[in-house]
């Protein structure tokens, strides 16, 4: 009877059925059979008031929303083409640096895709890069980024992290260091494959100039600070990141509102409706799970995954590997929010018995998240691709299949070399 | 037959004026939440200071932004769901996943409002206060209340697209 319930809700969940709803379900489920009163769902789901990094969450969003909604995008554009355009393969740099700052500010929902494709699209074709590479450069960049403070999924799997770790401790900051070196890693090695892959195809430069950068520099003169803000103040901890989060929100509010008069503030209050359906989908999934973690938890369900692990794989090298394919799958099917907020309570205390750093799993954890979200047939930006560009979603398959290997390439990197994560942090 | 025309004229027109609302004060929790949150950085960078009950009521009101934020999303059932096997479906056949999905969505909702309902209930009866004078029951009523309008908004996606398939087949 519980077996076919499960298979009911998982069949729901497959065919459509909000996420939290399967996940109430199936808590309230695991209680009722357990007989503990069902409220404690409801008081399980309060415990959102009671953390305070979630703060950080509609803040971090809502900054991100009001910046995908201005001309922040030119503008990072047109800074990093006049101090980068001079380069040889200058442009296709431009557009993993600018999309990477672009993602970690506003997080990987597609709006980079939308905001910064229409820009770096129409501009690498135009400059001699191949149609089918530009292509395939935009759809992947729309999730470079997600390592780079302050990502939302980075500060996610922190949340949870802090939520569970018996032992274990694991802060914010931490996260924030570990990611910087691998996201450059893997900018560096797209860079690389973009260079090698024009080889024959002499692309164009523009010639540095003074200048050029001194206009570029006081155009964005406002919004230059904003990285500053998030890096120096939490890295110096002189903010704590839920501070550093509001200080955000307020200076992106009045820079673009009141300084560059980009967004009216007629518009504001359908951009704050935006980000918080946004932010409440995520919260109630958080909110739930927190309530069927527990579940699962006191059904010793981690330690029952790891015996079964640990029956087939005994290596920590092994174990890795696997972790990466299924990651991968997971990262094309489900997006990236409910992943962390689902696989991580289950898989973390899975990976702590193999040794793994938690830091090093997060960064493992969001490096495959970040290559699911272009991984055919479902991943989500080949549908935002497919849709901005008006591209049969078939093109789009092919033209991100190279960049993806490369990024599995530098993904493989990442997980076994746990140093490079790491070395930042104590 | 005019009445049931203008009945559902009326009910659009309250459940836009309802979504104003809902607007208003996701906006407004919102604006307050930023200030207060600078407010409170301020003042302890500045003065070495802070108000005792902004750290409580701002941790409060991400709850509320967040509920009401799933509240908003529902209008649309722009929920996150893994959409790994519809968007291979025939419009034939996703008329009735769909209608089971709402029936499902309607019903799980309910059944939390209910207890989350009587979890204030309880919290009310035993008297606790959140911080300030604020009883902690007045912050978590919005569990329930956010619960019960998302049921709402899926039974009436239900009836309506029992109504479109009814339609749709002669």
């Amino acid at each position: 009877m519980t077996l076919a319930i499960i298979g009911i809700l998982i069949l729901l969940a497959l065919l459509g059925a909000p996420l939290f709803t399967v996940i109430i379900a199936a808590a309230m489920l695991g209680f009722h059979l357990s007989e503990i009163d069902l409220s404690v769902v409801a008081i399980e789901l309060y415990r959102i008031a009671d953390t305070p990094i979630l703060l950080a969450l509609p803040l971090f969003t809502f900054a991100g929303y009001i910046l995908g909604e201005s001309n922040t995008s030119k503008r990072l554009v047109r800074l990093t083409q006049a101090f980068l355009g001079w380069m040889s393969g200058g442009l296709a740099m431009i557009a993993f640096v600018v999309c990477a700052l672009f993602t970690a500010f506003t997080g990987a929902s597609g709006v980079t895709i939308v905001a910064m494709g229409a820009l770096l699209y129409p501009a690498l074709t135009r400059a001699g890069y191949p149609d089918r590479f530009s292509l395939g450069l935009v759809t992947t960049s729309g999730s470079l980024g997600l390592l780079l403070p302050p990502s939302l999924p980075l500060i996610l799997y922190g949340i949870i992290a802090q939520q569970m770790s018996d032992g274990a401790q694991i802060s914010i900051e931490d996260l924030f260091l570990a990611g910087i070196f691998p996201a450059l890693l893997m900018i560096t090695m797209l860079s690389a494959w973009s260079v090698w892959a024009n080889r024959a195809n002499p692309i164009p430069l523009t010639r540095f100039s003074l200048k050029n950068c001194r206009a570029a520099l006081r155009e964005s003169i406002w919004e230059i600070p904003l990285p500053l803000f998030v890096f120096t103040g939490i890295y110096s901890g002189y903010f704590a990141v839920s501070e550093a989060a509001a200080v955000t929100a307020m200076y992106v509010l009045i820079v673009e509102v009141f300084v560059y008069r980009e967004i009216s503030l007629g518009r504001l209050p359908g951009i704050i409706r935006e980000s918080m359906v946004m932010v409440g989908g995520i919260l109630l999934i958080l909110g739930v799970s927190l309530a069927f973690t527990n579940f699962l938890i006191d059904a010793e369900a981690p330690m029952k995954l790891f015996d079964i692990c640990q029956s087939f794989v005994s290596s920590k090298l092994v174990f890795l590997i696997l972790l990466n394919v299924f990651l991968l799958i997971l990262g094309a099917m489900l997006d990236i929010f409910s992943a962390i907020i689902i696989m991580v309570p289950l898989m973390l205390p899975v990976a702590l018995e193999y040794g793994v750093h938690p830091v090093h799993l997060g960064i493992i954890f969001l490096a495959n998240m970040q290559i699911g979200y272009f991984t055919p047939p479902v991943g989500m930006n080949l549908f935002i691709a497919g849709y901005r560009f008006k591209k049969p979603i078939v093109d789009i398959y092919r033209a991100t299949i190279p960049f993806m290997l490369v990024l599995f390439l530098s993904v493989l990197v990442i997980t076994y070399w746990p140093a490079l994560s790491l070395f930042l942090i104590s | 037959m005019g009445r049931p025309i203008s009945n559902t004229a009326m009910l659009i027109r309250l459940a836009t004026i309802f979504q104003k609302i809902e607007d208003a004060i996701l906006v407004s929790l919102m604006l307050a939440m930023i200030s207060l949150a600078v407010f409170q950085i301020f003042l302890r960078n500045f003065f070495d200071a802070g108000i005792v009950w902004a750290d409580p009521l701002v941790r409060v009101l991400v709850l509320w932004i967040g509920l009401i934020g799933a509240m908003a999303a529902s209008r649309t059932n722009n929920h996150i769901s893994i959409d790994v096997i519809s968007r291979f479906l025939p419009e034939s056949v996703k008329r009735f996943t769909r209608l089971l999905i709402y029936l499902f969505t309607a019903g799980v909702t309910a059944l939390m409002a209910w207890h989350s309902f009587r979890f204030v209930a309880m919290e009310r009866a035993d008297g606790i206060t959140a911080f300030a004078n604020v009883p902690a029951w007045v912050c978590e009523a919005i569990i329930p209340v956010a619960f019960a309008i998302i049921s709402v908004r899926y039974i009436l996606f239900f009836f309506q697209q029992l109504i479109d398939n009814i339609r749709q087949t002669p």
